[in-house]
């Protein structure tokens, strides 16, 4: 052969032409669009988040054994022993956490704009599944630790899931894999997490983004005359993509601000797991020992919000909430049929999703002080500096302790907080009220009588105590 | 029938055959730990009679199954209360809410749930928090001195 560099050029086109690549770049990376936003980035961010996990997930799934009885063993392993396994575990943890945060983002921005008019119903409804596997997903990823934090988690959705009519217990055995959980319960979890969720994830991720080649997704002068129907729509959409300011080609110029939205949400991620590391490891799993298990951080709004639940409400809350949450999304594209796009015309959809942002944060904060939880101490309340006891205060001050007071009534901000302060009681009760109420609360009181338990010598002497206390200042 | 029909009839009949074949039996099986037999009793030891004084409330271990690959979870802890000389109360540590770990409370004789703010009493009645039923009890019997629950005598989740 005379020339070198043809044959060279010819494998390269030949390549291209058998894969057939040709028509991919040309549908997808070479095609005309209207011109978008920055913040349109999130789905891309969301790809690139659920490509970070599967690559991850992968490394960890080499490592990971899915038997109660080693699965915390290898999570120990992989994060303090395995080369650069605290990095891929930290990786996973924060990719599923923001994963969760930019998902939340994406649903909103597209409720805030209307993204789901026509002709984009498929495009979301195909989303709203995403939406829900990667929930699951979230949730199930913390109980493969098997840390305390794991099997508690387990438990609570156990008990969810028990509270459906007739077929609670079948329900149980059927996500329990047994009579009660053990060894087949982690293996569901693991194949659920690992194989079904994901593959379904993956499938519905591309059809999602077909229907986003093929619908397009809203635009700015979208928002300014809006359609009435699919078809004017259509027809304004391909109007647009071939404007020539209005429209641009996807590659590179609509790409590179999802790119760049993308690529600072990995920095974020990178940057926690290098702060941070991965979820620090509780004890290993077991119903033993005493232990205050959590939720994950993306979780603690549903926490404080079941512990201001009445009673009687729980199990239409437990059962009903992702119930209506999902018919109602799923069924909003068919509901709405105002032809408005974009925040300015939209104020019902704007106030629903402030105060769903503002609800979510407010029980987060809630959470994270969880003032309704009681719990056992042996210490003794702090006094203030200046205070002065006599001997039958002092004495009192112990019996504060010892029968527990302390665990649901702080002193100047110190203990708990589920009964009253009562250094900031609104009415100062006297010397014989407390005795009473100590002895007897009233009936709508959540506390126990101490009427038999307490010597009288010892009412007296918590008496004591509590009247000094409740000049104590409310802050010390 | 022409001939479209009996092809289109054959592509649609034949795919849901193989369908049915394989995917009822898949179901069927991955839906058989739904149908475990529930009303089986299994008794297991607690203690002797003699290791609970009368009116005191006791944290306790009870191994509930014999499974070898799940053995750390098999060992269950429990409260017992012997109320009085014959009778005894034997409560799960799963929270009647969403099953959180409660503990027992020796200064204000209530149970604490970490989780929610639920809170019982000695008899297990529920005092404040979401739980909307007490706490969840083991049947138990004297056997020869000792003390034996049936461990399946609560809700399998707890
Ligand atoms: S689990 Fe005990 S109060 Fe919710």
């Amino acid at each position: 052969m005379k020339n070198d560099e043809k044959p060279k050029e010819n494998a390269v086109h030949a390549a291209i032409d058998r894969l057939a690549l040709g028509p991919i770049w040309r549908k997808f990376f070479a095609r005309r669009v209207p011109k978008a936003r920055w913040y349109y980035g999130d789905g891309a961010t969301l790809l690139l988040l659920l490509g970070i996990l599967i690559i991850t997930g992968f490394a960890l799934g080499l490592m990971y054994s899915a038997s109660p009885d080693t699965a915390y063993a290898s999570v120990v392993n992989i994060t303090h022993h395995q080369l650069m396994g605290w990095f891929v575990r930290g990786m996973h943890y924060w990719s599923a956490g923001m994963m969760v945060i930019i998902v939340l983002y994406h649903l909103f921005r597209h409720i805030l704009l209307g993204g789901y008019l026509p002709p984009r119903e498929g495009t979301w409804v195909i989303g709203v599944l995403m939406f829900f596997l990667i929930i699951i997903n979230s949730y199930i990823g913390y109980t493969l630790r098997w840390d305390e934090r794991s099997v508690y988690a387990i438990r609570v959705a156990l008990n969810i899931f028990h509270r459906v009519p007739w077929i609670g217990d079948e329900l149980v055995y059927f996500v329990q894999g047994g009579w009660t959980q053990g060894s087949p319960t982690l293996s569901r979890l693991y194949a659920v997490h690992v194989i079904f969720v994901p593959i379904l994830l993956l499938g519905l991720a591309s059809y999602h983004l077909y229907l986003v080649v093929f619908h397009g997704v809203t635009t700015i002068p979208e928002r300014l005359n809006p359609p009435e129907t699919a078809e004017e729509q259509k027809e304004l959409y391909d109007r647009l993509k071939h404007h020539e300011d209005e429209g641009e080609t996807f590659f590179p110029y609509t790409m590179v601000e999802s790119q760049i939205f993308a690529f600072v949400i990995f920095c974020v991620v990178l940057g926690l797991t290098l702060a941070l590391g991965p979820r620090e490891l509780m004890p290993e799993a077991n119903f033993t020992e005493t232990s205050f298990p959590s939720e994950e951080w993306w979780f603690h709004w549903y926490s404080a919000w079941v512990a201001y639940l009445p009673p009687w409400l729980t199990t239409w809350f437990y059962l009903g909430f992702p119930l209506l949450l999902f018919l109602f999304l799923i069924l909003v594209p068919f509901v709405d049929h105002g032809a408005n796009r974009g925040l300015r015309r939209r104020p019902l959809a704007v106030g629903m999703i402030v105060i769903t942002v503002l609800g979510l944060l407010t029980l987060t904060g809630l959470r994270l002080e969880s003032e309704w939880t009681a719990w056992p101490t042996k210490e003794l309340v702090p006094l203030p500096v200046q205070a002065q006891l006599g001997p039958d205060a002092q004495r009192g001050h112990q019996l504060f302790t010892e029968y527990s007071c302390i665990s649901c009534h702080a002193l100047g901000g110190n203990g708990g907080d589920v009964g009253p302060d009562l250094t900031s009681l609104k009415v100062r009760l006297s010397a014989d009220e407390l005795r009473d109420f100590i002895r007897q609360p009233p009936k709508h009181v959540a506390m126990p009588a101490y009427g038999e338990r307490l010597s009288s010598e010892e009412l007296n002497a918590l008496v004591d105590f509590v009247l000094v206390a409740q000049t104590f200042p409310q802050k010390y | 029938m022409d001939r479209r029909k009996l092809l289109t009839l054959t592509v649609a009949g034949t795919g849901c055959a193989i369908a049915g074949a394989v995917g009822v039996p898949v179901l069927i099986n991955m839906m058989a730990p739904a149908f475990a037999e529930s009303d089986i009793e299994d008794w297991r030891p607690v203690g002797p009679l003699t290791d609970f004084p009368v009116g005191a409330m006791q944290n306790r271990e009870v191994v509930i199954s014999d499974q070898k690959e799940h053995h750390k979870l098999s060992r269950r802890s429990l409260y017992v209360w012997r109320r009085s000389d014959q009778e005894f109360v034997v409560y799960s540590r799963a929270c009647s809410d969403l099953g959180c770990p409660i503990v027992w409370d020796q200064g204000s004789e209530w149970f604490f749930c970490p989780c929610h703010g639920g809170i019982f009493d000695k008899n297990g009645e529920r005092r404040a928090g979401p739980p909307q039923r007490g706490l969840w009890k083991y049947s138990n019997r004297i056997q020869n001195g000792v003390l034996e629950i049936n461990v399946r005598s609560v809700p399998p989740m707890a």
